[in-house]
């Protein structure tokens, strides 16, 4: 008797799925809440290859032609197979499962073998592997999918296993698998045909035929399927590779003109991409949402990120908030959801001095914020050495620390202090004084900027007395200026767009302390900031 | 469909976090103002956490100065601050001078049209809700603004709600208002004017401290 060679699995089998796939996607768009359901059967060809328990109840059976079905059930709702939409669901299922298993492969129609290789890291041999096997169930079930595992060596074995229903705790090898009719080891029909003539129904039958007879009539295929009843399949695992980043489509069975039930949508297309995007170790940092509309057209909506996450749960409240200030100029016939860039998810860790919560707590404030507000309106500011104020500082990432960044404010070197107070006299007169009072240089304290800038500087008029500035007219009234200190002498970008400004911190009568400047290029005076 | 393992630990994440927001006997210690004149008036001897306090004045009073003193101050070594510059006036190399550290301080300079309050007040609320941040700065021109919300609410609405999510998220909240602007439902107020009067007030009774 051969010894089993294949690698060690756990195949998951998925009963009906194209029934369960199409089911899934009216369970996604919320009809069954909204409506009674009719029997439904799916058909190839002409044929009813799977129905529901509604219409089994009606007489409807699996294998039967359509008019049977029809004639059992005359309200049955048939649906055609889709086989592509079929391996996408399970390649999608197998995407979420190599958060379990090192390696899966995609066995179509209907199945998905998983390498159980390292299982035992998951508790003792058989422990280890019935855990596997658990996990993966309940990882389709959260998924929408219902399936059912067991554990063999060899992909066939395994296949056979789990698609007759025998678990891992029925036992395995030889003694499961001969219990199993002959065409659970999928064998090619000509050759399966030939054994049933020889009178072999049963796996068990064909393990205890003489392999020398086998081999004499039906040549090596024959001493194949021999070697397969006894669990002998050493075929390796083929591997399933994503090559794509995910997307999930959802169809509507009836238009919807509000948010709530579109949302209720999302999130079962969320948790089935990010517990895709989970499977490989990713996080998605930016999504793109696109809304078939009716009758026609589309609304596309792209999300970012603040953070690479595969938490659906954050999506969502992205998602609530782009929903809500959206203006549709249509009702809603289906949705894609898909990860338009994604990179690789950060390891949560609970370190006591690293406050998780509060990290989490300022991932989903600021990715709420830069959904609603645009990513352009958050920022942390960054100083800049430069001389012209409104250019002191640029807007930088929050939380992303740039390299080369000027930490704190730089001095102005070309700065000067001119002792006396302003002058209402023109430009060529401030600027003659200028040059005899320019050898006393002073540098600004950082008390000097004030702790508001306008984007705009405002005009003022200037008034004055015997040459010194005594009031300003502003906001169609004249206000006494109080205090004004020396001028504070900014310059420069001679190569871009020069500038030459006299500031002075202004105490004015009903405004307070003011940032006022005097353009040396017009001798008007400017007003440009409070010191609030 | 059944609850998935990362979804019941995701809701036990939200559920520590919601916990960890209430202010605790160690947070509810006020956090000083920078300013001892200031920290003198206020009850406790600093702003409060887990609610707003009130900085009115006019634009040169000295508020927006107070602010971000007391910025710093919550943000300490570590944590984190926000100021919603809805007017778009912050100049930040005074708040570095200032001793804020501008690393950890989140602008939010919403792109609304003149006398449009509601996209700040929106980031308002969202910031103070969040418990993420040490203290938020709020300076909105809500004076002066008509009309509702997108979501139906009028300013008075909002102001509570932006208070309501102080109260939650454990935040000191510093409202920056202007003397022409409506009522603020905040715990403390200061009344600051040019030349370093300060008052204390409550309420529609106002104490004058200079």
């Amino acid at each position: 008797m051969p010894l089993p060679s294949g690698p060690r699995l756990v195949a998951l089998f998925l009963p009906d799925l194209p029934l369960q796939r199409v089911l899934r996607g009216r369970e996604a768009a919320g009809a069954a809440r909204d409506r009674a359901r009719s029997p439904l059967a799916i058909e190839r060809e002409g044929r009813i290859i799977a129905c529901d328990a509604e219409a089994r109840a009606r007489g409807v059976r699996p294998g039967e032609a359509l008019a049977q079905g029809h004639a059992a059930c005359a309200d049955l709702e048939v649906v055609a197979v889709d086989e592509a939409e079929d391996r996408a669901a399970l390649e999608g299922l197998a995407e979420a499962l190599l958060a379990l298993a090192p390696a899966v492969e995609v066995a179509s129609p209907d199945a998905l073998l998983l390498d159980a290789s390292a299982a035992h890291l998951l508790g003792p041999r058989g422990e280890g592997e019935a855990a596997l096997a658990d996990a993966a169930v309940a990882l389709a079930a959260g998924l929408g999918l219902r399936a059912r595992a067991a554990v063999a060596n060899g992909r066939a074995p395994a296949r056979a296993l789990a698609r007759h229903g025998r678990g891992p705790g029925a036992g395995e090898g030889t003694l499961a698998l001969g219990v199993l009719p002959l065409g659970a080891l999928e064998l090619p029909a000509p050759l399966e045909a030939r054994l049933l003539a020889l009178g072999l129904s049963r796996v068990g039958e064909l393990a205890r035929f003489p392999p020398e007879t086998l081999a004499h009539r039906l040549g090596a295929p024959g001493l194949a399927a021999w070697r397969l009843s006894h669990g002998d399949d050493p075929s390796p695992l083929v591997p399933y590779t994503p090559e794509r980043l995910p997307e999930e489509r959802l169809e509507l069975e009836a238009p919807l003109e509000s948010s709530e039930p579109l949302l209720f949508g999302l999130k079962r297309l969320s948790d089935r991409l990010a517990a895709r995007l989970a499977g490989r170790g990713l996080g998605a940092t930016r999504l793109a949402l696109t809304l078939r509309l009716d009758p026609h057209g589309v609304e596309r909506v792209a999300i970012a990120l603040a953070l690479p996450t595969a938490a659906a749960s954050r999506w969502l409240l992205v998602l609530r908030e782009r929903l809500g200030s959206l203006r549709l100029p249509g009702a809603v016939v289906g949705a894609t959801l898909a990860v338009a860039e994604a990179a690789t998810a950060p390891v949560e860790q609970l370190a006591l001095d690293e406050r998780p919560q509060q990290l989490a707590a300022l991932e989903t404030v600021l990715t709420r914020l830069a959904a609603r507000l645009g990513e352009e309106a958050l920022f942390a500011a960054e100083p800049v050495d430069r001389h012209r104020p409104e250019g002191a500082y640029r807007t930088a990432a929050f939380g992303r620390k740039k390299e080369g960044a000027v930490k704190g404010r730089r001095r102005t070197p070309t700065s000067t202090s001119e002792p006396s107070a302003l002058s209402v006299a023109a430009p060529e007169a401030t600027r003659s004084r200028r040059a005899a009072t320019s050898t006393s240089t002073a540098t600004p304290t950082a008390a000097a900027r004030p702790t508001r800038l306008l984007a705009h500087p405002e005009p003022l008029l200037a008034l004055g007395e015997g040459g010194r500035l005594t009031a300003v007219r502003a906001m169609g009234r004249t206000l006494r200026v109080l205090e004004l200190s020396p001028a504070e002498r900014l310059a420069g970008e001679w190569w871009a767009e020069p500038f030459d400004r006299d500031y002075h911190r202004a105490r004015v009568e009903g405004l307070g302390d003011c940032w006022i400047f005097r353009d040396a290029a017009d001798g008007r005076l400017w007003l440009h900031g409070f010191f609030d | 469909m059944a609850a998935s393992a990362s979804e019941i630990i995701e809701g036990l994440r939200l559920e520590i976090r919601r916990l960890e927001r209430k202010p605790s006997i160690a947070a509810v210690r006020p956090v000083p103002s920078g300013r001892a004149a200031i920290d003198a008036l206020l009850p406790g001897g600093g702003f409060p956490r887990g609610a707003l306090a009130e900085l009115c004045g006019g634009p040169a009073s000295g508020k927006t100065a107070v602010a971000l003193a007391a910025l710093a101050a919550a943000m300490g070594e570590r944590g984190l601050g926000a100021f919603v510059d809805g007017r778009g006036e912050l100049y930040p190399p005074a708040a570095a001078a200032l001793g804020v550290d501008l690393d950890r301080l989140l602008v939010v300079r919403p792109a609304a049209g003149p006398g449009e309050p509601w996209p700040g007040l929106w980031a308002a609320e969202a910031l103070l809700g969040s418990g993420a941040f040490e203290a938020v700065a709020v300076d909105v021109p809500v004076e002066g603004a008509r009309g509702r919300a997108p979501g139906g609410a009028a300013v008075d609405a909002m102001l509570r709600r932006v208070r309501a999510a102080a109260e939650k998220g454990g935040s000191v909240g510093l409202w920056l208002a202007r003397p022409e602007g409506p009522r603020i439902p905040a715990a403390v107020r200061l009344e600051l004017a040019a030349g370093d009067r300060v008052q204390r007030g409550s309420g529609r009774e106002a104490i004058h401290a200079a």
